[in-house]
Order: structure tokens, then sequence, then C-alpha cells
């Protein structure tokens, strides 16, 4: 690192340790505040209380499992319905948007009112539409679905034609000077150019949906957060923490589905593609059909 | 008789300066013209001004062609879709001959099929052709940007440094197949090449880049 970048980061690190003093203010208050966080958890948090996942007694369950008839797998199966058809709505309306939002593919007079309408439907929070649309249609999923469906619009068309802007200008210039419509270009050039960022970003916007559904759940739109809120207003913090687990737990299947689905658009993924083993077991185990040996010789002794 | 495809009128091109200046030229069908000249004098910029990507900073490009498909144009970098297969990417030089009104979400009409088809035999790429392009050789993709700029079949190529990375006999292939598209369609080839010798072997008209200046070489 040289100087220059250094005196840089230590001044901005300096600047960042002097407004965070300013901010909190009074550190006096900080004291005891670690005791109270360990009592918290012993007391309420830990250990987690697994009843979510037991048959609730009321609607009385008809199914031979009861772990289908429990807060935690009936909410978490909502909310991912929801996240679903939100990421899925979103996805199919945020693409034309981004193609017009590119500078590389429209004109200026296009792609300027394009990202205006997704920065202003980014930059109300999904709670915040969320309580728009329970004042619509009511408490309930249809509220849900709408909240995630519009802030994925703006947030998932914002990553698009970023993406989108970031390919390759030759296949570009090629398609342009064999007189491809912009349509063509936009469905024929950009989008499989850029398939695998658009992939990873559909992926990550579930994910992130997924995630999002114990927010919006908060003010009423369905799904797991529902529960959550109900739990929070109970002081029942051992099983808010069993659901976050479940949360968890999930969100973490997204991201290793979304990393096998993308190797289908990766030069790394054609010389390797992941499957669950490689995933989840040490490169050495998950390659078990890989007998050959890699010696490396600097001294020209084998070790 | 050959046809005039491409005049050049008191042309300048550069970007923020000139590169080369004062080139007056015409392309006629049949021409198969090599530009030379070292890195970095302007022939991609010329072929870039003649492709219609850049503005020349003077004078006037006149292309006698059909907007859509009458000019091919592979860059140097190819231009290919790399996670699309072999034949989707040759598809898209056939389609030039459908609409523009036909919605590019529909498939390459059944008629234009067997262009496709001859194109990828032509090139010799009929095993690879479910094969995304990405997994090819350089040699190889070099053949699938030719493969559809032949099915294509525009009266005027551009096309920059395409044989380079190219085996003799992957030369070969590519150049007899885009002969024989030019007899064809009577349409010429403007190639800008570094392999000077390979460059006489291929081409009927030179011309060279010396000090700003375009000059057309007489071929012995």
């Amino acid at each position: 690192m040289n100087t220059r970048v250094f005196a840089v980061a230590s001044i901005s690190l300096l600047l960042a340790l002097i407004t965070f003093n300013d901010l909190v203010g009074d550190w006096g208050r900080l004291e005891g505040g670690w005791s109270n966080l360990v009592i918290f958890f012993d007391e309420s948090l830990w250990p987690p209380n697994w009843s979510v996942l037991e048959a609730q007694s009321y609607p009385v369950c008809e199914e031979s499992i009861g772990l289908f008839c429990s807060v935690a797998w009936i909410g978490m199966v909502e909310t991912i319905k929801i996240a679903f058809v939100s990421t899925a709505f979103g996805f199919i309306i945020a693409l034309p948007l981004a193609a017009f939002a590119a500078n590389n593919l429209s004109p200026k007079w296009v792609s300027f009112p394009a990202r205006v309408i997704l920065s202003a439907m980014r930059s109300l929070p999904s709670i915040i539409w969320a309580i728009l649309f329970v004042i619509i249609f009511d408490i309930g999923t249809l509220a849900g679905i709408f909240a995630m469906t519009f802030y994925t619009v703006g947030y998932l068309g914002k990553l698009q034609f970023e993406s989108m802007e970031g390919i390759s200008n030759a296949p570009l210039e090629a398609a342009r000077a064999m007189g491809m419509t912009r349509a063509e270009i936009t469905y024929l050039v950009a989008i499989p150019e850029s398939a695998n960022n658009l992939l990873s970003h559909l992926m990550f916007m579930f994910e992130y949906n997924v995630r999002h559904g114990t927010v919006i759940g908060l003010v009423g739109a369905g799904g797991i957060g529902l529960y959550l809120n109900t739990y929070l207003k109970m002081l029942q913090y051992d099983k808010v923490v069993a659901l976050l687990i479940i949360v968890f737990i999930v969100v973490v299947l997204i991201d290793m589905l979304s990393m096998i689905i993308r190797s289908k658009f990766t030069e790394e993924g054609d010389v390797q593609r992941p499957s669950w083993s490689t995933i989840f077991l040490p490169a050495k185990m998950a390659s078990l059909h890989h007998h050959g040996k890699f010696v490396h010789q600097e001294d020209g002794s084998e070790e | 008789m050959a046809k005039l495809l491409a005049k050049l009128v008191d042309v300048s091109v550069g970007y923020e300066t000139t590169l080369i200046d004062e080139i007056n030229l015409e392309i006629y069908s049949g021409d198969v013209i090599a530009v030379l000249g070292p890195s970095g004098i302007g022939k991609t910029t010329l072929l870039r001004t003649l492709a219609g990507l850049i503005r020349p900073i003077s004078g006037s490009v006149e292309l006698k062609v059909k907007r859509r498909g009458g000019l091919g144009y592979i860059p140097q970098r190819l231009g290919l879709i790399s996670n699309m297969s072999v034949r989707s990417n040759v598809e898209m030089g056939a389609r030039m001959h459908a609409s523009k009104w036909l919605p590019p979400i529909f498939p390459l009409p059944k008629k234009l099929r067997p262009i496709v088809d001859k194109a990828l035999r032509n090139f010799d790429l009929t095993d690879f052709s479910n094969q995304p392009v990405r997994t090819l050789s350089g040699g190889q993709q070099r053949r699938v940007a030719t493969a559809r700029t032949v099915a294509q079949q525009p009266k005027l190529v551009l096309a920059d440094e395409f044989l380079g990375e190219l085996d003799d006999d992957n030369v070969e292939i590519v150049m007899k197949a885009v002969k024989a598209t030019i007899k064809e369609k009577k349409s010429a080839l403007v190639m800008v090449e570094h392999h000077e010798e390979l460059a006489y072997q291929v081409a009927n008209r030179i011309w060279r880049i010396v000090d700003g200046k375009l000059i057309e070489e007489e071929i012995q």
C-alpha cells in the first residue's frame, strides 16, 4: 500500500471514529449493557422453543405428520409462496424496464425516465409498500405479494440494468452493424450475455424476499412475520429465535440452490458443476471419483 | 460488372484526434481488401467508421447496402454471445433475412434454417452446434463468428483480424467459405490483417496506412 492510500485510509477511519463518538454521546449509558444482554439471552432467548415445529391445537390437524400443521411450517411455506410469486412477477416487470434504463441499449430520453421510475419504486421500503397495500387489500397475503412485487421491480431493475451496461461492447457492435433492432439486441444479445448476473440477482431477490417476509408480516401482510409479530407481542422470545433459525436455514438452502443454477452459465461451472456434495463436503471428499495425483516440486525432489 | 457498394469521400477518421485523413476510396462487389499497418494506426477505427459505429470526423461514407443485414461486422473480440449455443449464434445472422417486425422471442422461421445448417457445415461446426460458445477454443470461436456473418449473407463484410489465432487448415476452411459467399452474393470483404504474407495471399486489393494516410498498393 503506498503512503497516499494509507494516509487517506487512516484519515477516513479517524473521521469514522470521531463521528461514532459524536453519535453515541454519553458512553455511560452503555454501562451494564453486556450483562443485560447475557441475562436476556439466558432467560428469554436460549434455548429456542422448538414447539413451533409441533402441530397447533387449533385448528385440528388433519395431516398425518404434525409438522405440516405447525406454526413454523405454515408460516414458512406461506412466506416462500409470497416471495416466489412476487419475485417472479417483479422479474418479468423489471426486465423490460431495465432494458429501457440501460444506457448502452436505449437513448438517454428513454433511459432517464425509466431510471426515475425504478428509483421511485425503490425509494419506498417494502414495509411502507406493505402498509399501503394492507390499507387497500386488508390484512393478508395479497397485500404482501403486491408490496414485495413493487419493491422487487425497483430493486431488481437497478441490478439488472447495471448488469446489462456491464456486458462487453463487441457483441453489441456486431449486432448494431448487422442492423438488428433494439428489441432484438436486448433479447438476443444483452439478456443472454448478462444471464449469469441476471440469474444471480434473481436468486438473491428471492432470498431477500424470503428474509423480508419476516418484516412485512409484522404489518399484517401474511407469512411467518405474522407469527413472529404475535410472539414478540407476547414476549415469547424463545419462539422468535426458533422461527429466525428456520428462516436462516431456508436462506442458506436458497443460496446453495442459486450456486447450482448459476453454474450452468459460467466457465467454472463447465469445468466442475457444483452438486450438493461439493457444497456440503470439503473438495477432497466431494471429488471421490478424482484419483489423480498432483505433485508440486520446487526443488526437484518429490515429497 | 462490379457494383459499387461503398464510397468514402474526403473522410477523416479518429476519436479526439484524427488518425487517418483524406480517405477517398470505393469498394466494389468482388473486392477482397486487406487493410495493413502497424498497431494503433487506426485500422480498427476505419473499420468501425465503415460499419457506422462511429461517425467520421469529416467527409462522407456512403454505403449502398441494405440497412438490415446488408453489412456484416466481425469485431476483433468476435462479439459472440458466449452463453448461447453455436447454432443460436449463427441463427442471429440468418435472422437478418426475416422481417424486423418478427418479435425476437419467436424462433427463427423454418424456411431460414437451411441457411444456418449450410453455414454450420461449411465451417465444420455441426458437431459442436449445441455447445455453448464459451466452451470452444479461440480458433473454433473465430469460425463461429465468421459462420454467423456468412449466414447473414451480407453485401459488405468488415472483419477485424478474423484470421488471427487460426492454423493453416482453419484459414483454408474460413477463406473458402467466405470467398464462396462473396462470389455467390456478389459481395465484398474488407479485412484488417496483421500477417502481411497471409493478406497478400487472400486479398485482391491492399490498403496500407502510412503516416495518417491511406494508400492503395498495386498488387503485383
